[in-house]
């Protein structure tokens, strides 16, 4: 236990905003070079994707950890509280509207924007799952903080 | 879990920003601690007794 270190400011939006648009930039950066490398023919064109996806990751969670470290006590309980209830309860909603969907797909077609191959429909339900979970995770976060405040 | 903290900073005429600088939280986390709606962790219990010159069990009292 050290509360011995001196108190320091935790970090407020503007930190939030910072590691916001690291990840933006991040993720575009990477994005760009799929693109530009996912048309390079064999392996060497996925492995160097693959490697630049992963570095960027890495990076990325290196400054949420940087901010993480950075806000106070009671903003990582409402972050930890949010993500366990809110992410999961959203991703328990989310797969059980998508497993319904998928089991009367007979009788009522998926909208043309999941897409049509497998890959393409399983991608988009990675897609609404993670939707779900931070629809969840917002509504729990803020319940949280109207709670406490 | 009661505490004492919006009687100890109005004696010492410390504004909520004041004490959260002091303890290093956000000015909210303050207002949640004052209110009783958040407890504080162990760490940061000792911090505020520290803060307030008082043992913590001059500051937080069992429901």
């Amino acid at each position: 236990m050290n509360d011995q270190s001196r108190p320091r400011r935790p970090h407020g939006p503007g930190a939030y905003m910072l590691v916001l648009g690291v990840s933006l930039v991040l993720g575009g950066l990477a994005g760009a070079a799929s693109a530009f490398l996912g048309d390079q023919p064999g392996p060497v064109g996925t492995a160097v994707t693959a490697a630049l996806v992963t570095a960027a990751m890495a990076v990325g969670f290196t400054v949420c950890v940087w901010w993480w470290r950075g806000i106070d006590e009671a903003a990582r309980e409402a972050h930890k509280w949010a993500w366990w209830w809110g992410g999961s309860g959203g991703m328990a909603v989310g797969s059980v509207l998508l497993l319904t969907l998928m089991l009367r797909a007979e009788e009522q077609a998926l909208p043309a924007k999941l897409g049509s191959t497998p890959a393409d429909i399983f991608v988009s339900g990675m897609m609404c799952i993670l939707l779900f979970q931070l629809a969840g995770y917002t509504l729990a976060w803020a319940g949280w903080w109207l709670k406490h405040r | 879990m009661n505490n004492r903290l919006k009687v100890l900073r109005a004696e010492r005429d410390w504004s909520q920003a004041e004490l959260a600088l002091a303890l290093g939280v956000s000015r909210q986390t303050v207002n949640a601690l004052e209110t009783g709606r958040y407890d504080p962790s162990l760490p940061l219990a000792f911090k505020i007794a520290r803060v307030f010159g008082q043992p913590i069990e001059a500051i937080f009292t069992e429901d």
